[in-house]
C-alpha cells in the first residue's frame, strides 16, 4: 500500500483597518488610543434614531487597496446589516459589504515549494465597520465568567477591509508569504499603515486537508490571529492535527476553533457562533462609483515594490536581494530614491541605505521617516567615497559621527581631523590595496624579486597616483606602495 | 374664542398682530391639556410646567408635541416601550430642531404604539390613548396621541411618522389632517426607526395651509440622513388660486369592490363630486400587484427591517437592564424579554424567520422583488391620472379593545395606507366631514415629490368640505 499524502487547502480571511481620520459612517476621529469612549458620537454608538452616512474618502482607501490586490471596483455595491449579538456591537449588527462588494476578484504572487511563483486569488475586498473592544475583569480574558466588563466604543464604526482569498494556498509558509506580500503592498497604495503592534491586521483562516486516497475533510475556521508568527503555528498546528485524525480514519468536524497563542494549540470555540443573516442596510444608499472616480483614485496609485525592485535590478543593476530589502519598506524605498536623484551612484547608495542606515535604524529602533539625515546628505556622502576624497572606513566615520551628532557633513569632516583636498592615510591605502589585489601577478614579479631596475614597483605607483586622481602626495604614494609589497 | 382653538396660521397671525402674547395661548393650550388629558390620555411626557423663554421665527411662541418616536435632547423619549427606560437623547431629531429653531414650543412627547407597531395607540406601554371625539374608541395608530393632542386642541400642530398608515389613519380617527410625505422630503434622522426604508415624518393639523406652513419648515435635505433629497428645495407656499381643473383623480379599480363603512363610501361619493364639479375629471386606474401582494410585502419588509432596527435594545448602553444576570446571554434574554411588549415580539420573531438564511430567499428577498413590481406599478398609474382618491381605512373608529382579538383584521386595514410607503409615495390624509360625532377622512396619493400639488389639492377639498371642528371628548 502505497503512503498516503496530504494536501492542505487554506483560504485566508485578512482585516486591515484603513488608513482614515474618521470613522466609516460618522465623523468622529479614529484614533483608538484615546481614552475609552471618548472618539464617540450618537451614530457609531447606535443610539436609537441615528443613521450611518459613509464617508467617502474611505471608499477611496477601500479602492486603493483593492488596486494593490489587483482587483476591480464594481460600478455598484450594496450594504447589509450582519446581525449578532454581542457587547461591542452598538446596534446589533455591523453593516458589511459581505454580499455585494466593492470589489471584484484580484490575486497576490507568492513562491510555492518550488520556488516557483503562483498566484493567489483574492475573491474580493470589502468595507465594513469595525466593533468596540471589550475589557474583562475575569482572569481568562473571557466574557463568559467574568465577573464585569468594560466597553470602549473608540474602535466602532472605525473602518475596516475585508478581504478573502480564494483556498489557493498550500502551506504555512505560502500563507505568511502572501499576507507579508498582500500587507507591503496594501502599505504602499497609501490604503492602509497596517500597524501590527496596533492589531491593524487580523487574520483567521480555513484550513481543511486533502488526502491522496481520496478523502477530503471538513473545513476548520481557525480565528484569533494576531500576528505572521500566529498565522504561521495556526496553520501548522491546524494541520499536524487534522493529518493526524485523518491518519487514524477519524473524520475532521466542521467548525470554528480559537488559536492560543501561548499554549500554541487551537481549541474548539467554547462559545457557538452566533447565527449570522443579511438584509440590505435599508439606511444607506446602494454605493455608485463611476470609472471617472475609478481612474481620478487609480491615478494615485504608487508602483508596487516588486515592480520597484525589478526597476532597480533592471535598470541600476542593484542586486536582487538589496532590492528586495529597500522596497520592503516604501519609506526606505523612497529615500534611497532620492539619494539617487541627488546623484549618488545607484549601486552604490543602495549598500549604503541597506547596510548603513539600517543599521542605524534598528540599533536605534527607529523609522526611516524619523532619520535626520536627508537623502541628499547621504548622497553627498556616497559621491566623496565615489570619487576617493574619502575612504570608505572615513566614509563611514563621517556618516556615523553624523547621524550620532546630528551634524553637517563639514562639520562631521573637521572635526574627525580629516584633511580634504587630498588622498592620503586610510584612503590612499586603500586605493594601494585595491590596485595591488588587482595586479597579483606584478605583485608575485615584485616578491620574487625579478623587479630589479623597480620598473614594476613604479608601475604600480603610477596606477596608484592615477586612482587618486593626482590628489595624493608623490612622495607619500612611493613610500607607501615600497611598504605595501613588502 | 379661546386661544388653543386657533388654528396654527391664526395663532401665528395673533402672535404678530400682538393680539395676545406667547404666554397666553401657552397658558390656554396648557389649561385645555389639563381640562382633557384625563380622559385622553395623550401624553407620555409633558414638558409644560413652566412658560417657555421667547422664541423667534416662524413659530415663534407655537405650542406643538412630538410623538415619542422623536429625539429631544435632554429629554425621555421612550417609543412607548419599557425596554428604553428613562433614555434621554443626547441629540434632537433634525425635524424637531429645525421647528425649535423656528421658535416652537413642546409641550410634551405624545403616545404610540409601542415602536410605531400598531394602528390603535392601544399597544402602548403607558396605556392607551383615547379618541377625543368619542372616549370609547381608538384615536388610531400608531401616531394616536400626535392626532388626538390636535383633534382635542391641546396644539395647533404635532408631528407623528408614518411607516404603514401611521399619520393618514389616526388622523382621519381623530378628524384632522395629515401628511405622509414622499421618502426623503422630511429627514429620519432622530426618529427611532420601525422599518427604515417606510419610515416617514410627517405633520397634523386643523387645515391644510398649517400642514404647508409646517412642512415649509421641517422638509430638506439634510446630511445626517442619505435617505434625504438633494435635490432643490420644494415649494409649500400656500396659495388660494389653486385648481384641479383637467386634472385626473382615478379610483382604483381593484379596491371597488371592497367593503368600506358605510360613512366612507358617502364621503368618496361626496368628495368624487367635489372634484368633478371643480373641474377635475375621475378616472379609474388598475393596481392588481398592490391589491394582491402589498399588505404581505408590507409586512415581510417592516418586520425583516424592524427586527434589525430593534436588535440594539441590548441593556449594555442605554435604557431598561439587568444588574444581577449571571451571564451576557441571560441579561440580552432578560431584557428584551421584559422589555418588549408583546406585539413588538411578535414582529421581531416573525422578521428573524423571514430573514432567516434558509428562508430569506422566498419571503426577504421575494418581498424585495415584489416592492419594485409595486412602484413600478404606481409609476404606470401615475401616467394615467394626477392622483389617487381612497379611504385611509375601510373602517371608522372602533371601539377600545374592539379589534384587539383580531389581528389579521388589524392588518387589512392597513391595505389603503401601507402600498403608499412601499412606493415612497406622499399621501394626505383629509377630514371629509362627520358622520355622527365621528369624523370621516379620506387619503389623497400623488406621485413621488408632489407633495405641494397634493396640498394644493386639499386646499380645494378643505374649501368644499369644511375644516374639522377641535373635539370635545364626545361631548
Amino acid at each position: 500500500m502505497p503512503e498516503l499524502t496530504f494536501t492542505p487547502v487554506i483560504g485566508i480571511e485578512i482585516h486591515i483597518r484603513l488608513k482614515s481620520d474618521s470613522k466609516l459612517f460618522c465623523s468622529c476621529s479614529t484614533n483608538t488610543d484615546a481614552a475609552p469612549n471618548t472618539n464617540i458620537c450618537p451614530v457609531c454608538m447606535g443610539l436609537p434614531g441615528t443613521l450611518p452616512h459613509l464617508n467617502h474618502r474611505v471608499v477611496e482607501q477601500g479602492m486603493l487597496a483593492g488596486f494593490a490586490l489587483n482587483c476591480g471596483i464594481r460600478p455598484k455595491s450594496l450594504f447589509f446589516r450582519k446581525s449578532y449579538f454581542y457587547p461591542d456591537l452598538p446596534k446589533g449588527h455591523q453593516i458589511s459589504q459581505c454580499d455585494l462588494p466593492i470589489t471584484t476578484s484580484g490575486y497576490i504572487e507568492v513562491h510555492d515549494a518550488e520556488g516557483k511563483l503562483k498566484k493567489i486569488r483574492v475573491h474580493h475586498l470589502h468595507l465594513e465597520e469595525d466593533v468596540g473592544s471589550l475589557h474583562h475583569s475575569a482572569s481568562d480574558g473571557r466574557l463568559e465568567g467574568a465577573d464585569t466588563s468594560y466597553v470602549d466604543y473608540n474602535r466602532s464604526g472605525t473602518p475596516l477591509a475585508e478581504i478573502v482569498s480564494e483556498p489557493d494556498v498550500a502551506s504555512a509558509a505560502e500563507a505568511v508569504e502572501y499576507v507579508m506580500t498582500l500587507r507591503r503592498r496594501v502599505i504602499y497604495s497609501g490604503a492602509s499603515d497596517v500597524e501590527l503592534e496596533k492589531g491593524m491586521m487580523r487574520f483567521d483562516a480555513n484550513v481543511s486537508m486533502k488526502c491522496s486516497d481520496g478523502r477530503w475533510g471538513h473545513k476548520v475556521e481557525v480565528k484569533n490571529m494576531n500576528s505572521f508568527k500566529a498565522l504561521e503555528r495556526a496553520i501548522e498546528y491546524e494541520i499536524k492535527r487534522q493529518k493526524k485524525i485523518m491518519l487514524q480514519g477519524g473524520e475532521v468536524m466542521q467548525e470554528t476553533r480559537h488559536w492560543n497563542d501561548a499554549k500554541g494549540v487551537t481549541s474548539a470555540s467554547r462559545v457557538k457562533e452566533f447565527y449570522r443573516k443579511f438584509i440590505v442596510e435599508p439606511d444607506l444608499p446602494p454605493l455608485f462609483i463611476s470609472q471617472e472616480w475609478i481612474d481620478r483614485v487609480a491615478a494615485r496609485m504608487p508602483e508596487m515594490p516588486d515592480v520597484r525592485a525589478n526597476r532597480y535590478v533592471n535598470e541600476w543593476g542593484v542586486p536582487q536581494e538589496v532590492a528586495d530589502v529597500l522596497t520592503d519598506d516604501k519609506n526606505l524605498a523612497d529615500y534611497f530614491e532620492a539619494c539617487v536623484k541627488a546623484g549618488a551612484n545607484p549601486v552604490r547608495a543602495a549598500h549604503w541605505v541597506r547596510t548603513e542606515v539600517l543599521r542605524v535604524l534598528n540599533e536605534r529602533g527607529q523609522k526611516i521617516q524619523d532619520f535626520a539625515m536627508r537623502p541628499e546628505v547621504l548622497a553627498e556622502v556616497v559621491k566623496r567615497v565615489d570619487d576617493g576624497k574619502l575612504s570608505t572606513t572615513q566614509g563611514k566615520e563621517v556618516f556615523d559621527h553624523m547621524a550620532a551628532n546630528n551634524s553637517s557633513l563639514d562639520e562631521a569632516i573637521s572635526a574627525l581631523g580629516i584633511t580634504e583636498g587630498g588622498v592620503a592615510g586610510s584612503a590612499l591605502n586603500e586605493i594601494i590595496a585595491r590596485v595591488i589585489s588587482e595586479n597579483p601577478d606584478v605583485l608575485e614579479e615584485i616578491r620574487s624579486g625579478k623587479d630589479k631596475k623597480g620598473k614594476k614597483l613604479k608601475f604600480l605607483q603610477g596606477l596608484v597616483m592615477k586612482e587618486t586622481k593626482g590628489q595624493a602626495k608623490p612622495q607619500e604614494v612611493a613610500e607607501a606602495v615600497a611598504e605595501a609589497v613588502k | 374664542m379661546e386661544l388653543y382653538e386657533l388654528n396654527l396660521s391664526d395663532a401665528i397671525q395673533g402672535l404678530k398682530d400682538k393680539k395676545f402674547s406667547a404666554s397666553e395661548l401657552f397658558a390656554s393650550c396648557k389649561a385645555r391639556i389639563d381640562k382633557l388629558e384625563p380622559e385622553i390620555h395623550a401624553f407620555i411626557t409633558r414638558t409644560d410646567s413652566t412658560p417657555p423663554a421667547e422664541t423667534s421665527g416662524l413659530l415663534a411662541g407655537i405650542p406643538t408635541v412630538l410623538k415619542d418616536n422623536l429625539c429631544t435632547k435632554g429629554l425621555r423619549t421612550t417609543a412607548a416601550s419599557k425596554i428604553l427606560g428613562e433614555w434621554r437623547p443626547p441629540y434632537d431629531a433634525t425635524a424637531w430642531a429645525k421647528l425649535k429653531e423656528a421658535g416652537a414650543v413642546l409641550m410634551g412627547k405624545v403616545n404610540m404604539d409601542e415602536f410605531a407597531m400598531g394602528n390603535t395607540c392601544g399597544n402602548s406601554a403607558f396605556g392607551p390613548t383615547r379618541n377625543p371625539n368619542d372616549l370609547s374608541r381608538v384615536p388610531g395608530g400608531s401616531s394616536g396621541g400626535s392626532a388626538a393632542a390636535v383633534s382635542a386642541g391641546y396644539v395647533p400642530f404635532s408631528l407623528g411618522s408614518d411607516t404603514g398608515g401611521s399619520i393618514r389613519q389616526p388622523a382621519s380617527f381623530c378628524g384632522v389632517y395629515g401628511l405622509k410625505p414622499t421618502y426623503g422630503m422630511v429627514s429620519r434622522y432622530g426618529l427611532i426607526s420601525y422599518g427604515s426604508s417606510l419610515d416617514q415624518i410627517g405633520p397634523f393639523a386643523r387645515t391644510v395651509k398649517d400642514l404647508q406652513l409646517v412642512m415649509s419648515v421641517i422638509s430638506g435635505h439634510d446630511p445626517m440622513d442619505s435617505s434625504s433629497f438633494r435635490d432643490k428645495d420644494h415649494d409649500f407656499t400656500h396659495r388660494e388660486d389653486v385648481s384641479v381643473k383637467g386634472k385626473r383623480v382615478a379610483l382604483v379599480k381593484e379596491f371597488q369592490s371592497f367593503t368600506l363603512d358605510a360613512p366612507i363610501a358617502e364621503a368618496m361619493a361626496k368628495t368624487r363630486k367635489v372634484l368633478e364639479e371643480e373641474g377635475a375629471e375621475i378616472v379609474e386606474v388598475s393596481l392588481p400587484v398592490v391589491a394582491r401582494y402589498a399588505v404581505a410585502c408590507y409586512y415581510a419588509l417592516a418586520m425583516s427591517e424592524a427586527h434589525t432596527n430593534l436588535e440594539r435594545y441590548d441593556g449594555v448602553r442605554l435604557g431598561y437592564t439587568v444588574k444581577d444576570a449571571a451571564g451576557i446571554k441571560e441579561m440580552f434574554e432578560r431584557v428584551r424579554s421584559y422589555g418588549f411588549g408583546p406585539e413588538v415580539k411578535s414582529r421581531i420573531i416573525a422578521g428573524t424567520c423571514l430573514t432567516e438564511p434558509t428562508r430569506c430567499e422566498e419571503y426577504y428577498v421575494a418581498a424585495t422583488k415584489v416592492r419594485t413590481l409595486i412602484a413600478q406599478e404606481f409609476t404606470r398609474a401615475f401616467g394615467e391620472c394626477d392622483f389617487i382618491l381612497q379611504p385611509a381605512s375601510p373602517s371608522m373608529p372602533w371601539k377600545i379593545g374592539e379589534n384587539d382579538e383580531d389581528e389579521l383584521k388589524g392588518y387589512e386595514a392597513d391595505l389603503y395606507t401601507l402600498p403608499v410607503n412601499l412606493a415612497g409615495l406622499p399621501g394626505l390624509s383629509f377630514f371629509a366631514g362627520y358622520a355622527g360625532n365621528l369624523p370621516v377622512g379620506l387619503q389623497l396619493i400623488g406621485p413621488r415629490w408632489s407633495d405641494p400639488a397634493l396640498l394644493d389639492t386639499g386646499v380645494i377639498l378643505e374649501r368644499h368640505l369644511g375644516s374639522p371642528k377641535i373635539a370635545n371628548g364626545g361631548k
